[in-house]
């Protein structure tokens, strides 16, 4: 099966610091790897921003290799992106987002939405006849092969092996296009639905901690006892005892395999 | 006058008062003696905690998960762990009532449909009242995502930094914000957002999976995705901030080739303590502590490294701590979980000859 059509879902990010409107790191990854697939595959590509169209921070993505970008402004976002990724073979789109709720959900609901497969936590895509290997982050040194059925999402990781080039020409050769501004769906009942309250001021969350109402006397000997300090100490035995008995410790932990 | 013994025995009673007891105690064997063990008898609710295992452990981040939920809950509501992959560990000090193994769940393997069916068929049992998970890169932030995608009605959370009984919040807008909403039903925990430890322990009895024998049913099924496999970055090509076992050289270590002999022969990250790299032994990027890097790897072999607070900063996140040292008072003996004392060198020598017979037996095992 050859890819005829691939959509990169992109958002609008900002300045950690200064707040100031700019492309969102993950969506770019997202989008860059986009654009070399379609370019070595010669497909379709397809850029799309749900949201306000005016925002500045799409010409950062147009700079950064999108031709034309779709910006749907209906809401609800799942449910009218999805009435527009109906026949996408691939959908790449970043992590997480730099502003709303970042909640990272968004590629899983449109997966259940259109009910394809999703692959979060991407790092590298190759495309293998009908399927798209792709490699997984995982922490500790660890990647995963997967091999997924398109149509499929697939999350970029913020790890990704992706160059960003920026062009001020593109940027100024490009365009946004705003879709029919009309919901296409009905709005459905209310999904996953929190009402969040932003607080006023930035502040250190307070750590959970489970009550303890000590006595006088418990907490004199919880102040001049300390929990098992200190492991086991090996003193004894030849280098030979000694070195067997790291080699156990470490086997009893499986941290090594022979 | 008589003479009171001052040592009469005696037992801390559960409010922890120190109560004179007339006989002898009986020498009750509790896995943990200072805490009161908190059994849950007649529960009427569930709390529901699903997190992987590595390794048959589970990592301080799911530790922290299961105590959040042992705090939430009331005396008549059970903590129900839910462990994917295999479990060697002991939980009554996490704080779990009672836990359920899917030991064919493991993180090592990607099977997101049998998880989900699998979750499912344990929540649509046991109707818990909520659901946490630790929000983490080995699957759970991944399985956590495709569980609240897959059930809309209940209101879910991710990243979650803080929370109580009434409230979570969460970090929004990039980090710029911090919202706060009341407690959802699905809530998948930041790391470090809870104190681990309990002043209570709990039974956390076994239980038998009833999901198992209806999950491997649909193991056959066709899958729309394919494993292929994980692997490991060899240890010399990856960052030491990733790295999962190092072997780390301090002021003991006078021969750098032996050393760097034994961490090849344990596939293992190369770092060392300020003293070493100062020395010129080794490069500034391999510097651990407070000015160097700051590690978290599964096993940390320190040798010939004493534990200066700096370096002992550096390692604060390391599972395992395994110092070989000439010096039984040293800092770093406090702080490693076995201490082998003796010559540096010597031992090292020994370790490699002996990784050499053990990994040469595993192959003609194998053949």
């Amino acid at each position: 099966m050859i890819i005829k059509r691939i959509a990169v879902l992109i958002s609008a990010g900002r300045h950690p610091t200064s707040g100031q409107p700019r492309h969102c790191r993950n969506d770019s990854l997202a989008l860059t790897m986009a654009v070399d697939l379609a370019n070595s595959h010669s497909t379709e590509l397809d850029v799309i921003h749900a949201g306000n169209p005016e925002n500045p921070a799409l010409a950062n993505y147009l700079a950064l290799g999108a031709d034309e970008i779709k910006v749907i402004t209906a809401e609800p976002i799942i449910e009218n992106l999805a009435a527009n990724l109906k026949d996408v073979d691939l959908i790449l789109t970043g992590s997480r987002a730099e502003n709303g709720q970042d909640s990272g959900l968004l590629p899983y609901l449109l997966a259940v939405k259109l009910n394809i497969p999703i692959v979060a936590n991407a790092l590298e895509i190759k495309q293998m006849d009908d399927k798209l290997e792709v490699l997984q982050f995982f922490p500790k040194g660890k990647r995963r092969r997967v091999a997924v059925k398109l149509p499929a999402i697939i999350a970029i990781h913020p790890l990704a092996f992706v160059e960003l080039h920026y062009a001020y020409a593109r940027e100024q050769q490009g365009k946004i296009v705003v879709l029919d501004s009309r919901s296409t769906v009905n709005n459905t009942v209310a999904e996953n639905n929190l009402q969040w309250q932003i607080q006023p001021k930035m502040r250190k969350p307070n750590k959970l901690k489970a009550p303890e109402n000590l006595t006088g006397h418990g907490r004199l000997l919880s102040a001049i006892t300390s929990e098992n300090k200190g492991g086991t100490v090996v003193n004894e035995g030849n280098s030979v005892e000694k070195a067997q008995v790291i080699l156990s410790y470490l086997r009893e932990h499986q941290l090594i395999n022979f | 006058m008589m003479r009171i013994n001052p040592r009469r025995s005696a037992k801390i009673s559960a409010a922890g008062l120190k109560r004179i007891v007339l006989t002898a105690p009986a020498n009750v064997e509790t896995p943990h003696p200072h805490k009161p063990l908190l059994t849950k008898k007649n529960s009427k609710a569930h709390v529901l905690v699903i997190a992987h295992s590595e390794r048959g452990t589970l990592n301080d981040h799911a530790r922290q998960t299961i105590a959040a939920a042992a705090i939430l809950a009331d005396a008549e509501t059970k903590v129900l762990a839910l462990i994917l992959g295999e479990l060697t560990e002991d939980l009554t000090s996490a704080g779990a009532d009672e836990i359920i193994v899917l030991p064919e769940l493991d993180f090592e393997r990607f099977q997101p449909k049998l998880e989900l069916a699998s979750i499912s068929a344990v929540i649509e049992s046991v109707q818990p009242m909520h659901i946490f998970m630790p929000d983490n890169a080995i699957g759970d932030g991944d399985l956590g995502r495709r569980l609240i995608a897959s059930q809309r009605t209940k209101t879910a959370a991710t990243q979650v930094v803080e929370f109580d009984a009434n409230h979570v919040a969460n970090f929004q807008a990039g980090g710029t914000l911090l919202a706060q909403s009341a407690l959802p039903e699905i809530i998948l925990l930041a790391p470090n957002c809870v104190d681990a430890h309990l002043p209570f322990a709990t039974s956390a009895e076994r239980s038998d999976s009833t999901v198992t024998n209806q999950t491997s049913a649909n193991q056959t099924e066709t899958s729309n995705y394919q494993d292929l496999g994980l692997q490991t970055i060899a240890a010399t090509e990856i960052a030491l901030e990733e790295a999962d076992f190092i072997v780390s050289a301090g002021n003991g270590v006078q021969n750098v080739a032996t050393f760097e002999s034994l961490a090849h022969a344990l596939e293992a990250s190369i770092g060392a303590s300020r003293v070493a790299v100062d020395d010129g032994k080794f490069a500034r990027d391999k510097q651990i502590g407070a000015s160097g890097k700051t590690v978290s790897a599964s096993a940390y072999l320190a040798i010939g490294i004493s534990g200066a607070v700096q370096h002992l900063q550096g390692i604060k996140d390391c599972r395992h701590v395994i110092a070989i040292n000439t010096d039984a008072s040293a800092p770093m003996v406090k702080r490693a979980d076995l201490t082998v004392i003796g010559d540096a060198e010597e031992i090292m020598q020994t370790l490699i000859a002996l990784i050499a017979v053990a990994k040469l037996t595993k192959l003609k095992v194998a053949a």
